[in-house]
């Protein structure tokens, strides 16, 4: 120790302390305009040459919001998106993973409010093979009645194990109490034991044959083309999937009951307390959504936003808590009826069982400060700087790219969206930001869920005056 | 035909360079330029982590990292996160059983800023780590603690895992994220002693890689890292050695509340940086890596006795690497099935080898996560820096998908017959209860 502490005095007199630096001039970055086209099938093409970007990302946006599935159905889209990979006109399960494995590729294929999304990824090299691969899992899956089945008990296991996930379980609780039980948006988007358990190889087929046609995707395809020839691969491979001409999918509007209320999903012994605190919001079509985008992550966007300034570095309560805005479905403008879209507007994160009551009440106290007093400007100009300045980093790889355009497709937004936004969040000012994030998180009307000991945190909970406050077995 | 089937022309170095330096200090340092994109990853490996703990003080090592954000003689507070955030940068640290990290991706004009704030707590964090920090991080890493692995099912497997793995006294026998009551005894001079300690420019190795111009960053690093003083005063970790095998199947039962049976295992395995551990690595792809695997194909698609069956591989360089087990079970299955099935599998794969379909795809995977680490200015950099302390030389990670490329199906065969058994494995067993207590894992603990 005795050496050590000469150390630190060599430290103190022999390191020379410069003055902090001051940056550079910016070199130009710019989100990248893709370049959009449609196949003679009527497919929507995206495509965005990023050189460097060996790992070639493909996305595939299907129109076929979750709405759609038939009453007592829920999940049929899940397992029919699964089932996607298992088995073609060419190969069965066993060998069709075999052949993407070959490819060094990786296909993930899911189903959320909006549709569809199937996501490749693969070395540019193998890409014309790989999308061959991809294009008859779209154009021609064989849903063996057995591999259906197998899918359908694979999914029946994992519901438990989602259910005993804290944060899962707070999401499904969530849903739940905002939305009305007649909207899908209330019900876990992968289906229920009862839902899933009725699913068979048929209900999976007539679910694709309603939805799954080039007509109603996109194709989203990014990553370094040298010496690929794109066109052709295309041509190929998803140019050979046919289909009917897409109908417009109509969507009921999204509504969801605000009223500030608490439900503590009994958990008896959980060492933690899993927060999730929300209600529902506009989508990205609305004009304050910058505004909001740039209040949110003052509000808890980092370690440094105002939150976790509180509960994590002051009080050490948490890890971190963050507050973020997220689309749950978007339709066009133009669509009859005026835009329908919605996004969760929430606050999440874990707090030891102990702190729970004191937590929140800093939670609460840093919303009515921040609606009382409003954000600095110094907040603001950080925030923008740090929002826009990151996107470079944020969209170095393909996949990143890819799943923003994919995105911005699936939400009816135009391709440069996202290039725009950086544009708006830069003349967003700190007026402008105070309002929208007060407006998204207002104190009173606010849900929010515990995933928890109840025996230990009701009755603080209660106290708090912040709703009243419903105990549900976990 | 060791390359005939690469994805790319350079095997996935894409003709990516780096250049060596060494200041006066003892500091390495690693520059590589790629002009693509207009950003600057800065990556420091302090070369200490878990193993260098010592009894009664784990986690000491994740902690101090938590530590090294609050603050130091130029750097107020939160500075540090807040200076590399308003210049529109990313950043983070994270704790391993041999290494610290800490990176940060600059937007490229911003590179000077991160170098500078590097140095500052490099010299100087002792100037500003008071008891509050201390405090407050203690309570801030219990609650990482309690969200990544107490509160979480199964999520204590890991540390179960390699307390078996590793014996006690072994400096892998504990987890980068260390005890509850260890995490409570940590003092403020604990924490001083292990900076005074480890954290010198003779200890660590800093790679800067994106759109930089090598010369003007070799003197910003000059210019801030320069004046340091190196220090000689680390003790090595104790030898992590061990038999090449367990000699002996391990075993533990846990009944805690989760939602399913599962048959967890760690096989002892060769050290990181030889070509035994890349030929273990296509072995445990072969047998449990993605969805056309031997055990995903028997346990998943044929015997439908699992809801997820797979394979892992634990890279250690200062100890034998760990390969993983991870076995769900579906319904009712009893977890003695699922053991009889999976023996049969390495048993089987032992005897006949893996075949050239199998080699090819199990090549082509590691090859795909290999050019996945490479796509981001900020992965080369991480790898820049583990091959340099781990292995003392950055430029293998350039040639490491070449390596994983060039090893043969008999080589895969070997290890798996020498390994890949029972009498070399710890088990861990999950019988699920209806009471209320109960517990994944990851080698890393992020801040």
């Amino acid at each position: 120790m005795s050496d050590a502490t000469t150390r630190e005095d060599l430290a103190m007199s022999e390191m020379t302390f410069h003055p902090q630096p001051r940056g550079g001039a910016p070199r130009p970055w710019a989100f990248p305009a893709p370049e959009r086209g449609a196949l003679p099938n009527g497919l929507t093409v995206l495509r965005s040459h990023r050189p460097g970007q060996q790992v070639v990302a493909v996305e595939v946006d299907i129109v076929a919001p979750l709405e759609t599935e038939p009453a007592g159905l829920d999940g049929v889209a899940t397992i029919m998106a699964r089932a996607l990979s298992e088995g073609t006109d060419r190969h069965d399960a066993e060998e069709f993973a075999a052949e993407l494995e070959r490819c060094g590729a990786t296909l993930d294929a899911h189903a959320d409010h909006p549709g569809v999304r199937v996501s490749l990824e693969v070395p540019a090299s193998r890409l014309p093979r790989a999308l061959g691969l991809l294009a008859d899992a779209l154009r021609a899956p064989a849903f063996p009645e057995s591999e259906v089945e197998r899918l359908v008990r694979n999914r029946l296991d994992e519901i438990p194990h989602e259910l005993a996930n804290p944060g899962r379980r707070a999401a499904m609780a969530l849903s739940k109490e905002l939305f009305p039980a007649s909207s899908r948006m209330s019900r876990p988007r992968q289906g229920t034991e009862e839902t899933v358990g009725r699913i068979d190889a048929a209900a999976v087929r007539a679910f694709y044959d309603a939805h799954v046609r080039p007509a109603a995707a996109t194709a989203v395809i990014v990553g370094d083309f040298t010496g690929v020839d794109v066109d052709a691969a295309l041509a190929d491979t998803l140019g050979a999937w046919q289909g009917s001409a897409a109908e417009p999918v109509a969507v009921t509007p999204i509504t969801a009951d605000g009223t500030g209320r608490v439900v503590i999903v009994d958990r008896p012994g959980a060492v933690q307390t899993q927060l999730l605190i929300g209600r529902i919001g506009a989508d990205r079509h609305d004009r304050q959504w910058p505004a909001q985008v740039l209040g949110t992550y003052c509000l808890g966007g980092t370690l440094t936003s105002r939150l976790d300034r509180v509960l994590r570095e002051e009080k050490g309560y948490t890890y971190g808590v963050r507050a973020f805005g997220q689309v749950l479905r978007s339709s066009a403008p133009d669509a009859p009826g005026g835009s329908t879209g919605a996004s969760m507007l929430a606050i999440s994160g874990s707090v030891d069982t102990e702190s729970t009551g004191p937590a929140l009440d800093d939670l609460w106290k840093v919303l009515r400060t921040l609606a009382a007093e409003g954000l600095t400007d110094a907040e603001r100009d950080v925030a923008v700087q740090n929002l826009v300045g990151v996107a470079p980093l944020k969209y170095e790889t393909a996949a990143a790219v890819a799943g923003t355009l994919a995105d911005q497709v699936e939400q009816h937004l135009p391709d440069d969206y996202q290039a725009q936004l950086y544009a708006r969040l830069a003349e967003t000012g700190t007026v402008e930001a105070t309002a929208a994030v007060v407006n998204a998180f207002p104190a009173d009307r606010l849900v929010t869920v515990l995933v928890g000991d109840a025996a230990q945190i009701a009755e603080p909970v209660r106290a708090l005056g912040i709703g009243e406050v419903t105990v549900v077995s976990g | 035909m060791p390359m005939g089937h690469t994805a790319t022309e350079k095997a996935g170095s894409g003709g990516l360079t780096a250049t060596e330096h060494r200041l006066a200090n003892g500091l390495r340092v690693v520059l590589s330029v790629d002009p693509l994109t207009p950003v600057a990853a800065v990556c420091l490996w302090y070369d200490v982590g878990s193993r260098h703990e010592v009894k009664g003080r784990t986690g000491l090592a994740h902690l101090f990292e938590h530590l090294m954000f609050q603050g130091s003689a130029q750097v107020k507070g939160n500075g540090h996160f807040e200076l590399v955030q308003g210049a529109g940068g990313s950043l983070n640290g994270t704790t391993s059983f041999e290494r610290t990290n800490y990176f940060e991706t600059m937007p490229a004009h911003e590179l000077e800023l991160a170098l500078w704030l590097e140095a500052d707590r490099m010299g100087s964090l002792l100037t500003a780590l008071d008891d509050e920090s201390l405090e407050n991080q203690r309570d801030v890493v219990k609650n990482e603690r309690r969200q990544r692995y107490d509160n979480v099912p199964y999520g204590t497997a890991f540390e179960k895992l390699t307390a078996m793995a590793y014996p006690e006294g072994h400096p892998y026998h504990h987890t980068p994220i260390g005890s509850m009551a260890d995490l409570d005894a940590a003092s403020l001079e604990d924490a001083r002693a292990f900076f005074r300690t480890y954290y010198a420019p003779n200890n660590a190795v800093l790679s800067v890689v994106g759109d930089i111009d090598p010369e003007q960053t070799l003197a910003w690093i000059e210019k801030y890292f320069g004046s340091i003083p190196s220090h000689d005063g680390k003790r090595p970790p104790r030898s992590g050695e061990l038999p090449v095998t367990m000699g002996g199947q391990l075993r533990e039962v846990v009944e805690e509340e989760v939602p399913s049976r599962a048959l967890m295992a760690a096989y002892r395995l060769p050290h990181d940086g030889t070509r035994e551990a890349d030929a273990a690595d296509l072995a445990l792809t072969v047998l449990g890596g993605g969805e056309s695997s031997r055990l995903y194909n028997r346990l998943v698609r044929r015997d439908r006795s699992a809801v997820a069956a797979g394979f892992g591989l634990l890279r250690l360089a200062g100890a034998p690497s760990l390969g993983w087990l991870d076995v769900k079970t579906s319904g009712g299955v009893e977890v003695a099935d699922i053991e009889s099935a999976v023996d049969e599998e390495l048993a089987r794969f032992a005897a006949e080898g893996p075949t050239p379909e199998e080699m090819e795809r199990a090549q082509a995977q590691l090859e795909r996560e290999w050019l996945d680490r490479l796509a981001t200015v900020s992965g080369r950099a991480d790898e820049l820096c583990r091959y340099a302390v781990l292995f003392g030389d950055p430029q293998l990670a350039l040639t490491a998908v070449g390596r994983v490329l060039d090893i043969t199906p008999e080589e895969v065969q070997a290890v798996a017959q020498a390994r890949l058994r029972p009498d070399n494995r710890a088990v861990l067993v999950y019988e699920p209860t209806a009471a209320d207590d109960s517990a994944d894992n990851d080698e890393e603990a992020d801040r």
